[in-house]
Parts: C-alpha cells; sequence; structure tokens
C-alpha cells in the first residue's frame, strides 16, 4: 500500500542481513560499497546484477521520535506531502513522471527514519535522481485552508483508522507501547494521536521540512544493476550541487529507555475479538546500544518462542494442548530500546489465568534448565543463513543498509552480522534471556478479551 | 566447491542450444557435460527469452520442468503445482484439501512433526504447500550447499508423508479457532456475501463448518494427497544456483511416490447472473471503518479483450496514483488511503472488482464516488494521454517482476498454470502496445457499467439510502 508506515504497529521483521564469505559466489559480486558527496550525503552502492533493475532509496535521519510536543504524527504526514508539489512539478506530476518511466514509488515513516523509495528500470535511475533531489530542496506546501494539505492530512486519518482502530488488537498493543515507552519520544505511535494529527498545519509541515531535509541528513542508497562508478556520477550531478541549509542539526532525540517501575495490566475488550490473546511485554535490548546482548537476546528467543520447535511452542501447544499458539520475540532494531514479548493464545475452554500460570511455568523452567550447544548453533545458523536469503531480493538489501546507516551503524555492521551472530554462546544466549525476563523485572500484561468477558 | 564449478560449465553448455519450436529427437540433441549426478543425457531446450534464460526440459522421471540457472546467489526456489484444489473437496468434507497441505510438513517416514521440523531448521530451508480453489502448489527454498539433502526430506514428504493424529488434531483445533476469528473478519464476509449473492451453489461459495471439519481423518487427508498430488498434472518451476543435469535426479528422486494419475470432479463453469437494480448489500460489522468491495463480470485470459481489459484497468485503478479512483476519492477528497481495482481470470470464473475502506460516515458518497467514476469511462472512455500512460507504465515496469528468483519461479508457473507459451514474457509488451483506444473505449461500455457491480459494503456505513440499505442485505446477513 502506498505511503506505508513501518515500525508502526507491526511486528518488526527479524533483522535479516548479508552473508560472509562462506558462500559459493564471490562476494566481490555483490559486496556494496559506500562514500559521501561533498555536501555530507552518505551514499551505498549494492551491486545485483540480475535484471536490468535498480531499487533507488533516499534515507532521511529523522522519524517519529524527533517530533515536538503536540505534533505527533508530523514525520509521517510529511512524508505524505513530498509527493504533492515543487517549484518545478504542479500537483500529482511526481507520481505521473515515476509511472510514466515505468517506476513504482514508496515511502515509509518509522521512529528512527523516513525512507523514500524509486524502483525502476536502471536507464531511468538519473530521472528518479532528479526527482528526489528536486523534492530535497523544492518542495511547496499548500497553505489553503481547503487545499493539498488538508485532505492529505484526511487521508493519513483514514489511513490511522485502517491501520489500527479496525483492529482491537492493534488498539490493544498502542497502548500497551505507550505505557511500555512512557516519557520516552517512542510513547505516541509513528502516525500519531488523531486528535493531534487532525491539528496539523501547512507551517508546521514546512518547519519540519527546513529543520531536517537537507543532504547532509540523508543517505543515498542505490541497489541493483550499477556500479558504483555510475552512481556516483549521477549522484554528483543531482544531490552533489545541492547546498546544505544549514538548519538541519542532525541532533536525535534519542534516549535509552528506562526499566518499568511496577507491574501493569491492560485489558482491551472488543465485540470483534473472537480469539483471546494474552502478552507480556518487558523491557528489551537494542541492535545500536549493545549489539552482542541484542544478537544474544535473538538467538536465545528463537529457542524459547521462535517457531514450531521452540521450548514453550512444544510444551503448552503440543504437550499441554493449552494453547492454539505461543511465542516469544524482541523488537531488537530500534535504536532505542523495544520490548521483548511472551505471548500465547488460549485453547477453547481455557482461562487467561491458567494460561498465563502454565506459560510462565514453561519460561521458568526452560530459564532454570538452560539451553544446549545443539539448539544454539541451530538457532544462530537461522538467523546467520536469513542473511543469504536476504540478498534474493534487492528492495530487502536496500533496506536493511538504509535503516542501519539511518540509525547511526555502518556498512561494516551489516556486513559482520553473519559472524557476530555466530559468535554468540550458549551462556550468552541463556544469560541475555535471564536478563530481561528476570524475576524483579517488571512488565505490562495485555488483556485481548471478547465483549462481555472482562476478566 | 561441486556445485560452483559445475554450474559454470553446464550453464556454458546449455546456452549453446537456441529455443526450438518442438523438441528435437534425442539423436541431434548436443551432448551435454556428463555428470554423475545424470546417466543419461537429458533433453534440454533452451529459451534465451527478453527476461529470462528458461531451460525446458522432462526428468526421466517424467516431471516437466522449467528451469533458470542463476549462480550468483547460493540457493534454489523450487515451485510444484497440480490443477486441482479445493473444489474438489467432498461435499460434507469441506476442508479436507487445507488438512492435506496443512499436513505435508508434519511428519515423514522416520520423522515426526518435531523430528521433520527441526531437520529443515538443521537444513536451513523451507517446504510447505498451499492449496486454493483450482490448485494445489508446494515450494521449498533452499542453500545450494546442501540442496541434495533438502530435497531428499522433501522427498521423503511425497513418499511417506505421515499424517500422524497429534499434528491432525492440531490443524482441527486451529481450524475451529478459524471458524470463529473469520465472523469479524471483514474481507470473509465481504466473500461471503458476494458468493451468497452471485453463486451460492457452486463449489467455490462452500465453506468449512464445525461437521466438516470434525468429518475430516487422517486416512482421509492422505487418500486427497494421493489424488491432488499426481505425476501426470505435476508443473515444476525453478530458479537457482543449479544446472537441469544437478536437478533432474533430485526432483525425480522427490516424485518417485507419486501415483501416476487420478481422477478429480470436474468444476463447472460460473456464469455470473444478471443483478436486479438493487443498493449495496450491508454486512453489519462494529468498526469505525467500512470496507466497500465491488465485483462484476470479467474475460478469460484467452478473451480477444483480454488486454485492452487489462491496459483500461491501470486507468481506472489499477494501482498507481494516477488512477482515476485514486485521483478522485483519495487525492480530490480524502476519502480513503488506498482504492483498487483489478481482474481476476481463472478457468472456471472471471470477475472485474476493486475495493477501498472510509469512515462510516462516508460509506455512501465514497460508493457513489466510485460508481460515477465508472459511469464516466462508459460514457466518455479513456484519453489518449491516459492509455499512453498506460502503456508506459505497464511495459516499463514489467522488468521489475524479475528482479529476484522467487519472483522468476512464480512468474514462469503463473504462465504454465495459464498455458500462454514459454514465449509469452517476450510476446507481453507487444500484447499491451497493440491496445488502441477504440478498444479500450469498447471494453469499457460493455464491461464498466456500475449497475453490472455488486457492491457489497461492511461496517457499520452511513448515508446509504434506506430503500438500497433494506435491498437485500437481510438475504446475506453476516453469521
Amino acid at each position: 500500500m502506498k505511503r506505508t508506515l513501518t515500525g508502526g504497529l507491526v511486528a518488526l521483521a527479524v533483522f535479516a542481513l548479508p552473508a560472509a564469505a562462506d558462500t559459493a559466489a564471490p562476494v566481490e559480486a555483490w559486496a556494496p560499497s559506500t562514500f559521501s558527496l561533498d555536501n555530507g550525503m552518505q551514499v551505498v552502492v549494492i551491486p545485483d546484477h540480475r535484471a536490468p533493475v535498480v531499487t533507488h532509496m533516499v534515507w532521511y535521519k529523522v522519524g517519529a521520535v524527533d517530533e515536538a510536543p503536540g505534533k505527533s504524527g508530523i514525520a509521517h504526514l510529511f512524508e505524505h506531502i513530498m509527493f504533492q508539489q515543487t517549484d518545478n512539478l504542479a500537483p500529482g506530476e511526481f507520481d505521473d513522471i515515476v509511472s510514466r518511466n515505468g517506476g513504482q514509488s514508496n515511502a515509509f515513516t518509522s521512529w528512527d527514519y523516513t525512507a523514500y523509495f524509486e524502483r525502476v528500470a536502471k536507464e531511468q535511475l538519473g530521472t528518479m535522481m532528479s526527482l528526489e533531489a528536486d523534492r530535497m530542496v523544492n518542495l511547496v506546501i499548500d497553505d489553503d485552508p481547503e487545499g493539498a494539505f488538508i485532505s492529505e492530512r484526511d487521508v493519513v486519518k483514514e489511513e490511522r483508522r485502517q491501520r489500527i482502530d479496525n483492529n482491537p488488537g492493534v488498539i490493544l498493543q498502542e497502548q500497551v507501547l505507550s505505557t511500555l515507552w512512557k516519557g520516552h519520544p517512542y510513547e505516541i505511535t509513528v502516525i500519531g494521536n488523531m486528535d493531534e494529527v487532525a491539528a496539523l498545519t501547512p507551517e508546521d509541515g514546512l518547519n519540519f521540512y527546513h529543520e531536517y531535509y537537507s543532504p547532509e541528513n540523508a543517505i543515498l542508497i542505490v541497489a541493483g544493476d550499477v556500479t558504483p562508478e555510475e552512481v556516483r556520477t549521477l549522484a554528483e550531478e543531482n544531490y552533489g550541487k545541492i547546498v546544505p541549509t544549514g538548519t538541519a542539526h542532525g541532533q536525535r532525540k534519542w534516549q535509552n529507555v528506562p526499566l518499568l517501575t511496577e507491574n501493569v495490566t491492560l485489558t482491551h475488550t472488543d465485540p470483534k475479538v473472537r480469539q483471546p490473546v494474552w502478552s507480556r511485554y518487558y523491557n528489551g535490548v537494542s541492535q545500536y546500544r549493545t549489539p552482542e546482548e541484542a544478537n544474544a537476546l535473538d538467538v536465545g528467543l528463537e529457542i524459547l518462542g521462535g517457531g514450531m520447535t521452540s521450548r514453550i511452542y512444544q510444551a503448552l501447544v503440543e504437550q499441554q494442548q493449552l494453547a492454539i499458539n505461543a511465542s516469544t520475540y524482541a523488537w531488537t532494531d530500534l535504536h532505542d530500546e523495544g520490548p521483548a514479548v511472551i505471548s500465547a493464545s488460549p485453547a477453547p475452554g481455557v482461562s487467561m489465568e491458567d494460561l498465563e500460570a502454565a506459560v510462565m511455568s514453561e519460561i521458568r523452567k526452560a530459564l532454570d534448565e538452560g539451553f544446549t550447544d545443539e539448539e544454539v548453533v541451530r538457532a544462530r545458523n537461522k538467523l546467520a543463513a536469513q542473511a543469504i536469503y536476504a540478498r534474493d531480493s534487492q528492495s530487502t538489501m536496500a533496506n536493511i543498509f538504509g535503516s542501519t546507516l539511518a540509525e547511526g551503524g555502518t556498512v561494516e555492521d551489516v556486513l559482520s552480522y553473519p559472524d557476530r551472530v555466530r559468535a554468540v554462546t550458549t551462556e550468552d544466549a541463556i544469560a541475555a534471556v535471564r536478563k530481561v525476563f528476570a524475576p524483579d523485572r517488571h512488565y505490562i500484561e495485555a488483556r485481548l478479551l471478547p465483549a462481555g468477558e472482562e476478566n | 566447491m561441486k556445485y560452483a564449478t559445475l554450474a559454470a560449465g553446464l550453464l556454458a553448455a546449455t546456452s549453446l542450444a537456441s529455443c526450438a519450436a518442438f523438441n528435437p529427437p534425442p539423436t541431434e540433441v548436443p551432448a551435454l557435460v556428463e555428470t554423475v549426478a545424470a546417466p543419461a543425457p537429458l533433453e534440454v531446450t533452451v529459451h534465451s527469452g527478453d527476461f529470462a534464460e528458461i531451460q525446458q526440459f522432462t526428468t526421466p522421471g517424467g516431471a516437466s520442468v522449467w528451469l533458470v540457472s542463476e549462480p550468483s546467489i547460493p540457493i534454489l526456489s523450487l515451485d510444484m503445482a497440480w490443477k486441482g484444489g479445493e473444489a474438489a473437496d467432498p461435499e460434507g468434507l469441506e476442508g479436507l484439501a487445507d488438512a492435506v497441505v496443512y499436513n505435508m510438513n508434519e511428519g515423514a517416514g522416520d520423522l515426526d512433526s518435531l523430528a521433520f521440523q527441526t531437520r529443515m531448521e538443521d537444513l536451513n530451508m523451507s517446504f510447505g504447500c498451499q492449496s486454493s480453489n483450482d490448485w494445489t502448489s508446494c515450494s521449498a527454498s533452499m542453500l545450494t550447499d546442501n540442496a541434495e539433502d533438502a530435497m531428499a526430506l522433501v522427498a521423503t514428504a511425497f513418499a511417506d508423508p505421515r499424517f500422524d493424529e497429534g499434528p491432525f488434531e492440531r490443524f482441527r483445533r486451529e481450524q475451529q479457532v478459524g471458524l470463529k476469528t473469520r465472523e469479524t473478519n471483514p474481507g470473509y464476509l465481504a466473500w461471503q456475501a458476494q458468493t451468497q449473492a452471485l453463486y451460492p451453489d457452486h463449489p467455490y461459495a462452500r465453506t468449512k463448518t464445525e461437521e466438516s471439519i470434525a468429518a475430516l481423518t487422517p486416512e482421509l487427508a492422505k487418500e486427497q494427497m494421493r489424488k491432488l498430488m499426481v505425476k501426470d498434472r505435476l508443473l515444476v518451476t525453478a530458479v537457482g544456483a543449479v544446472t537441469p543435469e544437478q536437478l533432474a535426479p533430485m526432483i525425480d528422486e522427490v516424485i518417485a511416490g507419486l501415483p501416476e494419475t487420478s481422477e478429480l470432479p470436474e468444476t463447472q463453469d460460473i456464469i455470473l447472473p444478471e443483478l436486479e437494480p438493487s443498493g449495496p448489500v450491508v454486512v453489519d460489522l462494529p468498526q469505525p471503518q467500512t470496507l466497500v468491495q465491488f465485483t462484476g463480470p470479467g474475460l478469460k485470459r484467452t478473451d480477444p479483450d483480454f488486454f485492452p481489459a487489462f491496459v483500461l484497468n491501470y486507468t481506472l485503478g489499477g494501482g498507481g496514483f494516477s488512477s482515476r479512483l485514486m485521483e478522485t476519492l483519495r487525492v480530490q477528497k480524502g476519502l480513503t488511503y488506498g482504492v483498487y481495482t483489478g481482474l481476476s481470470y481463472g478457468e472456471h470464473l472471471q470477475t472485474w472488482g476493486g475495493g477501498g475502506q472510509t469512515k462510516n460516515e462516508s460509506a455512501g458518497e465514497f460508493i457513489r464516488g466510485i460508481k460515477e467514476e465508472m459511469q464516466k469511462f462508459v460514457d466518455e472512455g479513456a484519453t489518449a494521454e491516459e492509455l499512453d500512460d498506460a502503456k508506459a507504465y505497464l511495459t516499463g515496469s514489467y522488468p521489475l517482476g524479475f528482479d529476484s528468483n522467487a519472483k522468476i519461479a512464480s512468474q514462469m508457473m503463473g504462465v504454465r498454470q495459464d498455458e500462454m507459451g514459454i514465449d509469452y514474457f517476450d510476446r507481453r509488451n507487444d500484447l499491451v502496445n497493440a491496445v488502441t483506444l477504440e478498444d479500450v473505449n469498447r471494453v469499457a461500455a460493455e464491461y464498466l457499467d456500475p449497475s453490472k457491480y455488486l457492491f457489497i459494503a461492511v461496517g457499520q456505513p452511513e448515508g446509504i439510502d434506506v430503500e438500497e440499505f433494506e435491498s437485500e442485505d437481510a438475504a446475506v446477513a453476516a453469521e
């Protein structure tokens, strides 16, 4: 769906990163190269010569985390506005030009970044760059009270209804995350509070543009059938001439997420709910703040609740048959600490209390027993192998490098991921899980229930 | 590395052959490199097309395969499909094809469910099956380093699937939960309203019930598996770092246990009924937004007007922001996050339809807006500029569908299922470019009359005329 929102109220994809050198294909054929333009814009080129196609992305180091109080949703609404009008392009012309050139364009906003992309035949790469460069400096925001900014605001309100308000499970998750991140800039979800979005003005959009949209605050990623030399020439021609605004300060509002200080239970009942869900959200860790710990946690949660072969799935779904699903996962790829989650859905006739007791008993048992070396090797190989499968999609590769760099990581961080995840020991994995689910850690318990079942 | 060196040599050898209109007799096939894996020379016809170099061959075991060798990434994507799917479920056993595909990776040979799943993880591979009305399909992804082991595991799933009581009981539990959750799923409710209004007695309208799920047994599922997955209806496509000579014996091992053929019930074609003049079907669901869907008659893939319709659909609501529905209902009026249309061209049912969501308060305005735009196409047609834009996008963006192994394997399977011919990828843009404004406007007048479309609104829509509201919904109220 056009103008989508990632990192919003959807489960974040597992980090899937490129492979180490132990694969059959020569590394040089696909290894990325990176350089910077004189105006500070970073560039990464990821060659993939299988089809005469490129994925062109511009990432801005700004997201919902950077919004001013009371202006929630401006990062995302502004992303929509970027498609509207410039000094050189009439309303709608951006999309028309991309489409007439056989291209597909879209954009997405997260807490930590905003990204714009075009997928297109390689001959059109220069045209796409000229369009992105144009709207980096020449955007026009319609301040007519009945104009395009206002109707786009209505579109975003419909988007919020479609993504969140129509879906009881997502409504509850929004409440849970706001509680987990209370007082942190992640507290309000990316798309924003409905009331605050409804009050955003064209002037808010213009201020946001001036504060954050400038080449030194941007990253160019090109994946596909190109060479670094071709990209450098085109990038210097199109982006290199842009003079930095001087107002983009590059200061991010990231901060550590404090630990919860009490247990909280949040219940959401809704006539649309037919199958209850029980979850516990604990404070987790971040790939950017404590990468070793984050990798160890990912490996540990894979063993504990990562799929059908995991400990709690086997115990609760297969053996005891108290649940129809049971899993654990962590949002480790936000810049600041996201949640580590235990979740289960009861078999018919099983109460939330009995389900909770059974799940937590299995978790404690697993944490007491520890993991076997065999389990750890299997889990870390699985995570490392995703790096090889990721190479089948140039969009996936562009997203991995773009998001990593936008959050302050490096190309080397991406390349070394398989080796680093393979270095996780059995002791590391169990220690990471024991820490986030320690008995003295507080949590938010979330209960999604059918209407009329308040307990 | 054995695979890498073999791949390089064989790619050079097979690319010498050209695409022939017929398979040359075996004696005339240039001798391919002998390998340990392929004792007899394999007849490979190479089609060097604009988007992929497709190697076409039949394995000694009888599987018809389209392979694109792609050495740059050490992975292999394999797709298998058989005509025949859920529509072949016997009455009273709705869910049987689901039970078959669910259990295909739940244990085989000596391996129970957990051991089978663990083995897949050890090999860093995936394997699973799916069913639709008319098709049963399986796909596997694996690393070429251990592709032989991965294919051997897939082979046991076909030769000796266990259909153990444990996973089968889990399937039934999940299905019972699914019966409950679908009651408030807007997409399911819209689908159900559509089938009940348009083809209530066809197998496509049948749904799983508590009784039908309870009646399913592992024995029935195993029996049905042997009917759905047979050698003579099997289509295979693959993309990856392998050669035909490497792949053929692995596929033969996979299909060795399949029956030669089977009888499945014929599926009747659906002729959509003429609609009585009436308002939208309303299905009540407590939520702030209304899902609007609309469905009318479509075209067969082989219809001479298919490509004019395909091109026109782009201008109507086929994707980009430039479509008339998006321009009017999203960009100008801010009524929706997205509104789309598409052609569905199955063998037995062809529809043209679309949908979008809007807040309940604007549902009536949204539906009227869609109808007005459709009527405009009937009255005035598209413009020459719109036609040019549509052709430019549809032809220019076509290569984007061929930039990954998984996409190419899936594109080839689509062409095989629709029987479009191995040169379809090369012809397709010419078919788009051949469409004239006269074609498009004739198709618009014939197909886009909004009175031929069934509109369905799921939610608590407002602004829909009272007589409309009461006209049909009683017959298809939500369960």
